[in-house]
């Protein structure tokens, strides 16, 4: 329990750090605050176009689709808040950062990842919030305490998903040397499979975003539940259970990944 | 000219040497080639749905899409990030004391990063996607060639758009990399996404005055045959057009810019 406790301190006190880090230079944040808003508030506006030119895209009209499109964000908002850091494996390999951490006596994975508490990734939060309530209100979400509870449960679960994939990805760099290009592919696929109907996709690659990579588990399967949807998985609990579920078991995996690509860390040469 | 066609080929032979990368960044490209290509199968359905007068089928729009995934692949306008990051790093300050102009520089640098682009890129793009979805041929080769040459006019006024956005960092380097703000608006107003003639009718109109629909949309609509040849032919004048207007405009902005270096730490 004194761990626990030693943790979450420490945990606070780099976020502190990180906090007035980015703060130092505020103007700085400008050109972000500009361009995530301007490329989700697009996108959505995109699909709208799209809808309304032709006919719901199997089945998903433009409320259901904001309605998943916010729901995706939301997920997506809190990795990028939260685990950054793994996006950036390869330049803490090259760097040879993990030097650093591997002395002090605290589990690495934790140290790499709370090292950067990404203050402005909370704006990648902000058209998330915009519009899943907007989308939630046109589809008549039901605001009840149980349901947001499920909300909860799933958001956390696809946190958990995103983060496990991208610290996989990541954790390539310590055998190549090189991930950032695979995490920003992985990045642009992740947009692509959970903030649209994945019943857009044939059967077969519905399969393994289901299967293979628990990426349906993220926001589609849940968009579908909250929305009353035909299901296209059936499962015998809700998504509100399996979504955290799956997020648990994959970040175990990811850990594991992780800690096993570790072992090849050779430090940086001069 | 010599010197430039140095930069040119060392940009090649960097971009070459880092073919590793060139592949997953294809490899990514298919797959939003692929998401793109499913959501406009999901829209059209199966059958032929009308849409705003116009009468563009699926395997056009499908054509529409590879070919504008192909020229984002290729149009390399890097001078946006070269500029910003050397006036933030200061090195603009030894940029400035080489032998030859500094534009003419940065854009050898981007035709080379284009050159390999056309290789490593461009090539595997219309192998994937002559397997994935047929291939996308032109209206014809009248079409083809008005394609070619718009394509270039295109090219033009991305880079000096690029150019003159990067140049924002002699005043405010504090802002941060306003060129990623630009990409997102072009990114939707150049059409390279969703052709702007689904777009509501007012967008439509604000958008004729406005450079952006003449990068993506106007090469990509000769080459599928929805603008006819007088079509084209006007629309490649717009073209220059606008290459002039933004030409006279960075060579302002370049101007006041050099006497703005402000170079930083010591």
């Amino acid at each position: 329990m004194n761990e626990v406790r030693h943790y979450v301190t420490v945990f606070g006190y780099y976020a502190k750090l990180a906090i007035q880090r980015q703060l130092e230079y505020p103007l700085f944040l400008v050109s972000w605050l500009l361009m995530i808003p301007t490329q989700y508030f697009t996108g959505i506006w995109m699909l709208k176009i799209i809808v309304d030119r032709f006919q719901p895209l199997s089945g998903w009209g433009f409320h259901d689709l904001a309605f998943l499109y916010g729901l995706g964000l939301l997920s997506h908002g809190l990795v990028v808040v939260f685990f950054i850091p793994t996006w950036g494996t390869e330049f803490a390999v090259l760097r040879g950062e993990f030097d650093r951490l591997l002395l002090r006596p605290m589990n690495v994975f934790f140290q790499f990842v709370t090292g950067y508490f990404n203050f402005i990734g909370l704006i990648d939060l902000i058209p998330g919030v915009v519009i899943f309530i907007y989308a939630a209100n046109l589809v008549g979400f039901d605001w009840g305490i149980g349901n947001l509870l499920k909300l909860a449960l799933v958001v956390i679960g696809g946190t958990l998903i995103r983060a496990s994939l991208y610290t996989i990805i990541g954790a390539v760099a310590f055998w190549t040397k090189r991930s950032r290009n695979l995490i920003f592919m992985a990045v642009a696929t992740m947009e692509r499979t959970t903030m649209y109907p994945l019943t857009l996709y044939p059967q077969a690659i519905q399969a393994v975003l289901t299967f293979l990579l628990p990426i349906g588990f993220i926001s589609f399967y849940p968009a579908e539940q909250f929305l009353d949807k035909s299901t296209s998985l059936e499962l015998p609990l809700g998504l509100a259970i399996w979504t955290p579920v799956v997020g648990l078991i994959f970040f175990a995996l990811a850990y594991a990944v992780f800690r096993f690509g570790l072992q090849k860390y050779e430090s940086a040469g001069s | 000219m010599r010197a430039y066609g140095y930069f040119i080929k060392m940009r090649v032979l960097t971009a070459l040497a880092y073919r590793f990368e060139v592949w997953i960044g294809m490899v990514g490209d298919i797959i939003m080639l692929a998401a793109s290509v499913y959501i406009w199968k999901a829209a059209y359905g199966n059958g032929v749905v009308g849409s705003g007068g116009f009468d563009v089928g699926l395997q056009n729009m499908i054509t529409y899409t590879v070919i504008s995934v192909l020229l984002a692949s290729v149009f390399q306008t890097g001078v946006q990030n070269t500029i910003y990051t050397q006036v933030r790093e200061g090195n603009i300050a030894l940029d400035f004391m080489r032998p030859l102009p500094l534009l003419g520089i940065y854009l050898s640098d981007d035709i080379g990063s284009m050159v390999s682009a056309l290789v490593n890129k461009a090539i595997p793009l219309i192998v994937a996607a002559v397997l994935l979805f047929g291939f996308p041929l032109p209206a014809g080769a009248g079409a083809f060639a008005g394609f070619l040459v718009s394509s270039l006019f295109s090219f033009v006024i991305l880079w000096l758009m690029s150019a003159m956005v990067g140049m924002v960092a002699f005043w405010v380097a504090e802002l941060g990399n306003l060129g990623m703000v630009k990409d997102a608006v072009v990114r939707v107003l150049s059409g390279s996404l969703v052709p702007l003639w689904f777009f509501p009718d007012a967008v439509q109109n604000v958008s004729e005055w406005l450079p952006f629909q003449y990068t993506y949309q106007t090469p990509i609509g000769i080459y599928i045959g929805v603008t006819t040849a007088g079509d084209a032919v006007r629309a490649i004048c717009i073209q220059g057009i606008w290459v002039i207007i933004l030409g006279l405009l960075l060579a302002w902005i370049w101007k006041h810019a050099r006497s703005k270096v402000m170079v930083q730490g010591g």
